[in-house]
Order: C-alpha cells, then sequence, then structure tokens
C-alpha cells in the first residue's frame, strides 16, 4: 500500500511539474517578478511628461523669493514628486502673460504680493491647468515664505526665528530591556509579514485550485472507480494531499527565488541604495535591516513552529478542498463550493494588514489562534510583538489539532463523495457519512 | 471462484441489491443482466470492494474482497474510465502500477495486445485523441493488462464495430480458457447467448431467474417455430396454444406456449405450399429477459 500511495503521490506531482506549463509559467513568474521590482525604471526609462520642466517665473515684491526657490525643491521632494521645476526671478509677470499661449514648456507665473491682514498673497497664472502636485508644492513654498515673513516682522532676533524654526528634538526611550529599541522594526515586521502572507495567499488559491481539479477529473472520467478499488481511499485522500502541498512547496521556494533574483535585478538597475520613497533595494540592505530591527531573532526563535502551523494550515486547506471537490459532480460546482474557503482566506489577509494599524486589537488577536486564519495572522502578530512565543506555539497547536480532525472526518466524506455522482440529496448524504467509520 | 452469498445492499433506505446469490467458477462466462437501475453496477461495485454489502458475503477463492484480492480483478466499467489527458503508455503505466505490476512487465504486455488489437501507433497518442472504440480498446486493454483472475466486463462491446466486437470475444474466450472467471453483462442478448454459460436476471436488485443458459432456455415453455413457405396466417394465428405469428420477408415465426402445440402448427403447416423449413427453436434469451422482467414489474 505504500508503493501505491508514493506511485500516486509522484503521479500526481508529475502531472504538475513535468508539464510544460509548469516551465512556461514559471520564466513568466520569473520576468513578471523581475518587471515588478524594477517598475519605476521601465516607467522611467520610456519617459513622459515628468521629464519635462515646468518653467516658473516668479514676480517676489516681498522679498522671499530665495527662500521660496529653496523650499519648493525641499517640498517637491518631500512629496515625492519627480517633476522638476526651473524658477528665475522675474520684475514683472505681465511681460510674460502675453506669451504663455507660445511657450513650448509648461511655464507658470507666481505673483507673490503683500497682502495687509495676512501679510502677503500669490497669484498663479498659466495657460493650462496646472496639476494638483505641483499646485500643492507651490502653495506649501509660498506658506512657508508668509510663515517666515510673519516671524520676522514679529520683532525676534535670528536666534530666536532660527530656534522656533527648527524641528523639536524628540528621544525615545525603552524602560523594557527585553523589547528591541529599534526604531525600523515595526515597518520591517510588517514588511516581512507581507512578504510571508502574499506569496502564502497565492498558494493557497493554486492549492484549492489544483486538488479540486485533479479530484473532480478522477471523478467525472469515472476512472475514480479503477483507482479506488486498488488503493484505500484513505491513500488515494493522502495523495492528493500530499502531492499538492509538495507542489506549492515546491513553487513557494521557486517564488522566494524569484523575489531574490529580482530584487538582485534591481541592484543592478538602480545605482542608489534606497529611492525616494524609502524601498531598499539591495538585498544586502534588507537583510541587515530585518538583522538590526530584531526581526531575524524572532524569526529565528519562532522558526519550528512557523513552519509546523504553515504546513498544518497547507494541509488543512487541502483536505477541506479535498472532502468539497470529492462531493461534487462537475468543476463548476467546485468552484462555487470553493469560493466561501477563498473569503476565509481573504478574510485573514485583511486582517493580517490592519494588525498593523490596530495594535494590540483583541479580535484580530482572537482570530489568530482559529485554524485556516492563523498562518497568517500569528506570524504577523508574532513579529509585531503582539503575540508571544508561548501564544505562536498554542496557535500552531490548536491548527495541527483541528487538522487532524479535520482529515479524519473528512476521510469519511470523502470515502462516499468520490462514488458520489449525484447531486440528490448531497449534503444529507455526506452527513450521514460522518457517521460511517 | 468467485462467491456471491445472500448479498443485500441498502442506500439509505433504498434497497439496491437484495438477497443476492450466485457463484462464477474459474475458466466459466457468467451473465449478470437487468434493466437500468436493476442493482448491476451496485452488484459490480461490491464484488470490486468498493461498496461494502449490507449484509451477506463476497468471497473470491475463498478470501474476502481487500486490496490484495482486488490486484487480481479486471474491471471494464460501462462509461470510459480513462485518463483522457494521459497518453495510452501513461494510462497503462498508471493502472498497471496500481495493480502491483513493474513498469516493464507493463509496457511489454501493452505492445502485446496494441499489436493484437492493430493499435501499436497509439502507444504515445493522448485517450483524448483516440476514436470512442480505440478509447474502449485501451480500456479493455488496461483491465486484462495484469491478467485478472476476475474479469468483470460491463457492457464491453459499446461503441465497437462487428470486427472489434468478434476481436473482443476471442480475447474474452481466450481468458476463459486460460481459467479466469468472467462476469458479463450486456443489454444486447444476442452477445449474452453467444458467451456465458450461467447468468442471473436482476429486477429492481432481485434475482427473478438464474442457472445455466442451457437450462434456462429448457425449462422456458414458450418455442418459436420458424417456417418458410406459402401458409396461412391466419390459420396458424387460429391454431390453440399460439400465442403470436409474425410474417418476416423470408420466414414467418410461430411463437407458442409449449412444445404441445408444434404437433398443432405442423398440421396447419402441411396445408401449404412451397413449405422449404418447419424449426422448432427454443425462445431467445432477449424474449426470456423481456418476459421475466415484464412478470416482474406486473407483481
Amino acid at each position: 500500500m505504500t508503493n501505491k500511495l508514493k506511485f500516486l503521490v509522484k503521479q500526481s506531482l508529475d502531472k504538475k511539474i513535468k508539464t510544460k506549463w509548469f516551465k512556461i509559467v514559471n520564466v513568466v513568474l520569473l520576468v513578471l517578478l523581475i518587471f515588478i521590482a524594477n517598475i519605476d525604471t521601465v516607467v522611467n526609462l520610456f519617459g513622459g511628461d515628468f521629464n519635462e520642466e515646468i518653467q516658473l517665473f516668479v514676480e517676489d515684491q516681498v522679498g522671499g523669493y530665495d527662500l521660496f526657490a529653496e523650499n519648493l525643491t525641499n517640498v517637491a521632494s518631500m512629496m515625492q514628486s519627480s517633476q522638476k521645476y526651473a524658477i528665475e526671478k522675474v520684475n514683472d509677470i505681465s511681460e510674460y502673460k502675453e506669451g504663455l499661449k507660445d511657450e513650448k514648456k509648461e511655464t507658470i507665473l507666481i505673483q507673490i504680493l503683500p497682502d495687509e491682514g495676512n501679510y502677503l498673497k500669490a497669484n498663479v497664472i498659466s495657460y493650462h491647468e496646472v496639476g494638483m502636485i505641483s499646485l500643492g508644492v507651490i502653495q506649501s513654498a509660498i506658506n512657508t515664505v508668509k510663515e517666515t515673513v510673519a516671524i520676522s516682522e514679529s520683532g525676534l532676533s535670528e536666534e530666536e526665528i532660527l530656534a522656533l524654526t527648527s524641528p523639536a528634538v524628540v528621544t525615545t526611550e525603552i524602560t523594557n530591556e527585553e523589547e528591541s529599541e529599534s526604531e525600523n522594526k515595526e515597518m520591517v515586521s510588517s514588511v516581512v509579514s507581507l512578504v510571508i502572507i502574499l506569496p502564502c495567499f497565492f498558494l493557497i488559491l493554486m492549492l484549492v485550485q489544483m486538488i479540486g481539479a485533479e479530484i473532480n477529473d478522477e471523478k467525472t472520467t469515472r476512472s475514480m472507480e479503477i483507482i479506488i478499488s486498488n488503493v484505500s481511499p484513505k491513500a488515494h485522500f493522502l495523495s492528493k494531499i500530499i502531492a499538492s502541498t509538495c507542489f506549492v512547496g515546491i513553487q513557494g521556494i521557486l517564488l522566494l527565488l524569484y523575489g531574490g533574483i529580482a530584487l538582485l535585478s534591481r541592484s543592478i538597475f538602480t545605482s542608489s541604495e534606497l529611492i525616494s520613497n524609502g524601498t531598499i533595494t539591495s538585498l544586502a540592505s534588507i537583510m541587515e535591516m530585518v538583522k538590526t530591527s530584531g526581526v531575524l531573532d524572532l524569526l529565528i526563535q519562532g522558526l519550528p513552529f512557523l513552519i509546523l502551523l504553515f504546513l498544518s494550515s497547507f494541509l488543512l486547506y487541502a483536505i477541506v478542498a479535498g472532502v468539497l471537490a470529492s462531493m461534487t459532480t462537475s468543476i463548476e460546482d467546485f468552484q462555487q463550493l470553493q469560493t466561501p474557503m477563498m473569503l476565509i482566506i481573504m478574510i485573514g489577509y485583511y486582517l493580517a494588514l490592519m494588525a498593523v494599524q490596530f495594535d494590540g486589537a483583541v479580535f484580530i488577536k482572537v482570530m489568530a489562534f482559529l485554524p485556516m486564519l492563523s498562518f497568517l495572522l500569528s506570524p504577523v502578530l508574532f513579529f509585531l510583538g503582539q503575540m508571544t512565543l508561548l501564544e505562536l506555539g498554542l496557535s500552531t497547536l490548536v491548527s495541527i489539532f483541528f487538522t487532524w480532525v479535520v482529515f479524519h472526518y473528512g476521510l469519511r466524506i470523502y470515502k462516499v463523495g468520490i462514488l458520489n455522482y449525484s447531486s440528490n440529496k448531497l449534503w444529507r448524504k455526506m452527513f450521514h457519512s460522518l457517521k460511517n467509520k | 471462484m468467485l462467491s456471491v452469498s445472500h448479498v443485500t445492499k441498502y442506500y439509505d433506505t433504498v434497497k439496491a441489491v437484495d438477497d443476492l446469490s450466485f457463484e462464477v467458477q474459474d475458466g466459466e462466462i457468467f451473465g449478470l443482466l437487468g434493466v437500468n437501475g436493476a442493482g448491476k453496477t451496485t452488484t459490480f461495485r461490491m464484488i470490486i470492494g468498493l461498496l461494502e454489502p449490507t449484509k451477506g458475503k463476497i468471497l473470491l477463492n475463498g478470501k474476502p474482497i481487500d486490496y490484495q484480492v482486488t490486484d487480481t480483478i479486471g474491471f471494464l466499467t460501462e462509461e470510459r474510465s480513462l485518463l483522457t489527458k494521459l497518453t495510452v503508455l501513461e494510462q497503462a503505466i498508471y493502472y498497471g502500477t496500481l495493480k502491483g505490476m513493474k513498469k516493464e512487465k507493463i509496457e511489454e504486455r501493452l505492445d502485446y495486445w496494441l499489436d493484437r488489437f492493430g493499435m501499436s501507433e497509439y502507444k504515445n497518442r493522448k485517450i483524448k485523441e483516440l476514436s470512442k472504440g480505440n478509447q474502449q480498446k485501451i480500456q479493455f486493454i488496461t483491465a486484462i493488462l495484469h491478467e485478472p483472475k476476475l474479469l468483470i466486463l460491463d457492457e464491453p462491446f459499446t461503441g465497437l464495430d462487428p470486427i472489434n466486437v468478434e476481436l473482443f470475444m476471442e480475447v474474452i474466450r481466450e481468458f476463459k480458457e486460460k481459467g479466469s472467471s468472467i462476469i458479463f453483462s450486456s443489454h444486447r442478448m444476442e452477445h449474452v447467448e453467444l458467451f456465458c454459460e450461467k447468468l442471473v436476471i436482476l429486477v429492481k436488485g432481485e434475482c427473478v431467474l438464474e442457472g445455466s443458459l442451457k437450462e434456462i432456455k429448457k425449462d422456458y415453455r414458450k418455442k418459436n417455430i420458424h417456417i418458410i413457405g406459402d401458409v396461412s396466417i391466419d390459420k396458424l394465428k387460429e391454431v390453440p396454444g399460439v400465442l403470436d405469428v409474425q410474417n418476416l420477408a423470408n420466414e414467418i415465426v410461430v411463437k407458442i406456449k409449449s412444445d404441445k402445440e408444434i404437433d398443432d402448427v405442423f398440421e396447419v403447416v402441411k396445408k401449404g405450399k412451397n413449405v422449404t423449413e418447419f424449426k422448432v427453436e427454443d425462445a431467445t434469451l432477449n424474449e426470456i429477459f423481456l418476459s421475466k422482467v415484464g412478470e416482474a414489474y406486473d407483481k
């Protein structure tokens, strides 16, 4: 029987891996991941309006031009705008107003005027509508000039003005020595969690689909009768679960590998280590950040539990998918029946995202102990420091126990379901089968 | 030897098979007949261990059906039970390995049977690319590849032309000669008549007729008289005990209640002209089947 089980596992795995589609899909996945990792480089490569400078002519009647010019660049950088500006001071913008229509470059005229009640005001004149980002950048720069003018007119000394405008110094002290002091921890934790969750989410989808399709194929062709007359339903069920879980394991490792290659390609294609939005481009930098933030220590501590939790959860999904597939008589029926299962994963996915936002949420923590959700939530809460190692272990034990229970009773349904070709009184038959040993 | 002893099977509250008993000896071809829903498939499923009887016992060579025993059973299902995405070779390896065969042996036997059925060029073709008849041949080959001791054939001639039906029959007879027990089910009674030595007719899960084909025909009192010549149909119909007279293209068939009516019919025939044939035959299995099934439904 063991040999037949091994054969069925191998056969099922070969059917998934030794196909030209598996190779094609993996090449496409690698190319797409490299593309996603370098998407900003690609966008830049092809260029566009963002490459062209906007010409600003500024008529300054309050003496704040230098401050405006300096702030404009700073604000643009802060707003993560890739738009470039060329600024020029002019005496009278009215001379330029007539020629706006004929300007090849996008041109904006800015008039900074004194205002009795509000220190200063500005007029922005253009032929075309000014984009929201550019208008926001100009507005912020003007506001800074206004604040500076207001402070300078208040009679404060230069030192006082400097002290007033410079940012306040905030120092942090954590009295709990066990807790990592790294200020990057939260950010790194959420990044690491999402890096784990997102592929898992897709792999589960793949797992469920594969088991459903394979069992339905054998059922609808009636080859199931020949197979089950030679191997026990238990061996058959196990072979599907093991083969599909192995497949997603292999695909998961390949995805991680492709992710690494994609990150390496980014280091090659981009010269800077950090791009403007703070995304880390170098694999080494990521590893360093993971290490210094303390997430690596957590990962090492929780690794045995995490492996067991992921494994039991994948098996659980495979078992549930197998049972549902055995009950259905066509792939269309299975696809309908699996929808609630997909929504459960979606709930887990969204709760995992929300865990970063809602620190210490009781509801999310309770959900983290529920099988089918725990593999998405528990690692995130653990990395965020919202779940202890003991709690992670408990969550893993609950998942393993529940997986065993579902297998035990699911097998009873499976035995009846795989040889059932009618949807008549289906649920009655399945509930009745739970009593059979 | 296969022994089915007082087997009953319930699906929930529905009785699918009711106290069925029969034996199939080694080297014997046995017919399991019945209309759709009579319980044939349920019986087959119990014999190959897919279903457990609610009551009764099924033994193959004295052993209850388990996964060691099913390795010696070949089963050809009524519907196609092939994984159509596989090639012929992959399919044979799949089912053969599940029967405990080695890959080399499977390939060797597959080559033999493909050659025998004139299908060698299809070895590496996907099953879905084959015609219905060729798929049926592959299904048959996968059922006999491991040289089963018990061969169950559920409607084996579906989709086959007469030449291939003959080829199938030849192979089935070979298995019989080698000592395999064969259970055969078909709605085509002429096929059953050609093959089966013993049979059971099921109606609503219940056995309404069983025994050897010879005995069944002998015991069935109604006969058919085949006449070639110019004989009055009306006069034949007037003979007491004549059930029906069919005026066919080349002959007249007179159906009589029993042997007793033969002389009376002969008297009428003697008065006819150009009579070249007067032949008394047992009723066909089809007639027996229709009669028995009809009686069971009437009850």
